[in-house]
């Protein structure tokens, strides 16, 4: 993969984010109860859990994809009260401190890959097409995939299609980055690739949150594992610890049945 | 006498008709369709006003006949002082009924937009009007193109009801060289030639185009 440092020009702060009590339901379905957790600056923190625990939605409610029903995001030292009327301004800042990466890539279909990834760069941040496109080529190329500029993404693999997904999160210089099962729409192979760059990003100093069934990666990169089951954080500390010896009997059941897939 | 030969001599009036024709279906397509798009947004609106206004102006615009509405503009809109040439009022009906149709077309194909496109949009930090003009408006309109076709193909022939209005249309023309040699048959043989010959090959383009569409899905 070819390594290229990130430019002093794009040198973001890193930031964490605290998230207390958020609380989500559809009607009656209760899907998360008061979910905290504290986000360090530059650690990468992996959510694991079983079907329906809740791990999307409490991601998505980060940035506000899902609006909570209540509760309070901090980041930057502003504070967001999801429940009430939220400032534009509020709004705006999270999502730009916020990327987020899907997993099914969601890459704008019509647009080649440079496009998708310097189109968002001259809207959002009012960058001019020269530097828009300099930064996606960069970018392309830290990922791998500079031979891949011009080609829509129809014609991208499923792995190259994710991380030009990836690049093009990045490329609005977010302080964080979310991940919601990057990996799990790919064959096993592919996914490395797409891990490999989430490594590199990490090492670079990111502050991540991903929600993976990978367990090797959770294992090996994050710093913080946390467990969510029924719409509960159930666990959090030390991947190794936890995955070595769980204490809640939840868990165990939960890292079994993974270990065994 | 020889039909080839009595269509020689009717070319000339009847190619002015079919360029009445076609001017009132290029006005009918080229004003409707973007607001067909415009009434499209508008039924989806959160308000409720600006919903129900634009669901009223879809319905009566799919569900009363064009005659009706055309003879509504010419004759009826006078009561109120507002009065139109036939060939104004045969291009606001078709106008009204090629905004209708391509609205709900247009509207099936910004629905068909995943999801994904707009929470993608959505936290790359893209503004609502970006995300609709640059990200599912293309996407939409992509899939509406063949639904498209099929309501210029039927504004074209719609244009014939304007004859009704005395527009100097193809119909109207085909009319007026049958009255003067009762030669009926031949004239609007000729005529529904003429409506087949735009018709047919414009029908081929759009089956071509959801052929290629279905591929690329
Ligand atoms: N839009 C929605 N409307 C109603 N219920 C929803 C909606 N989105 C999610 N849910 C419910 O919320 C619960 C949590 O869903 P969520 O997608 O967050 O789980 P998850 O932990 O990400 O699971 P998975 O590992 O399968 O992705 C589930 O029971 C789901 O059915
Ligand atoms: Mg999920």
């Amino acid at each position: 993969m070819a390594k290229s440092t990130p430019t002093e020009a794009h040198r973001v702060p890193r930031l964490g984010i605290q998230l207390e009590n958020i609380r989500k339901h559809y009607g009656d379905h209760v899907v998360l109860d008061d979910v905290s957790l504290d986000v360090e600056p530059g650690t990468v923190t992996a959510l694991i859990g079983p079907s329906g625990a809740g791990k999307s939605t409490f991601l998505r409610c980060i940035n506000l994809l899902e609006q909570p029903d209540g509760g309070t995001i901090r980041v930057a030292g502003h504070t967001i009260e999801p429940g009430k009327n939220i400032a534009p301004k509020d709004l705006a800042r999270l999502r730009s401190a916020v990327g987020m990466v899907f997993q099914s890539f969601n890459l704008f279909p019509h647009m080649t890959a440079l496009k998708n990834i310097s189109f968002p760069q001259q809207r959002v941040l009012g960058r001019s097409k020269d530097e828009a496109d300099e930064r996606a080529m960069q970018l392309l190329e830290r990922v791998g995939l500079k031979d891949k500029a011009h080609q829509h993404p129809g014609r991208c693999s499923g792995g190259q299609q994710q991380r030009i997904a990836i690049a093009r999160a990045l490329a609005l210089d977010p302080s964080i980055m979310l991940f919601d099962e990057p990996t799990s729409a790919l064959d096993p192979e592919v996914g490395l690739e797409v891990l490999a760059v989430m490594r590199e990003l990490a090492a670079d100093g990111m502050t991540m949150v991903v929600v993976t069934h990978e367990m090797q990666f959770a294992r090996d990169v994050s710093d913080t594992l946390v467990v969510m089951a029924d719409c509960k954080i159930i666990e959090q500390g030390d991947p190794r610890a936890i995955m070595s010896d769980p204490q809640e009997a939840r868990t165990r059941r939960f890292l079994r049945a993974v270990l065994e897939r | 006498m020889n039909w080839l030969q009595q269509w020689a001599g009717y070319l000339p009036q009847m190619l002015s008709g079919l360029g009445v024709s076609l001017f009132i279906a290029a006005v009918a397509i080229v004003a409707g369709y973007p607001l067909g798009l415009l009434l499209s947004v508008m039924v989806q609106h959160r308000n409720l006003v600006i919903r129900t206004l634009g669901l009223a102006i879809v319905e009566i615009g799919r569900g009363a006949p064009a005659l009706v509405i055309l003879y509504l503009v010419y004759y009826g809109l006078p009561k109120f002082g507002i009065a139109f040439e036939s060939i104004q009022a045969a291009c606001i009906a078709l106008v009204w009924n090629a905004a209708a149709y391509s609205s709900e077309i247009i509207r099936a194909g910004l629905q068909s937009v995943a999801r994904g496109q707009t929470e993608a949009a959505y936290v790359l930090g893209l503004s609502g009007r970006d995300t609709f003009f640059r990200v599912i408006m293309p996407q939409g309109m992509r899939s509406a193109i063949p639904g498209l076709m099929g309501v210029a193909i039927q504004m074209f022939q719609g244009t014939s009801l304007a004859y009704a209005i005395a527009v100097p249309e193809l119909m109207k023309s085909a009319y007026n060289i049958g009255s003067e040699d009762f030669n009926y048959l031949q004239i609007f043989t000729l005529a529904g030639i003429c409506y087949a010959v735009i018709s047919i090959p414009a029908t081929w383009i759009t089956v071509y185009f959801e052929k290629r569409m279905s591929r690329h899905a």
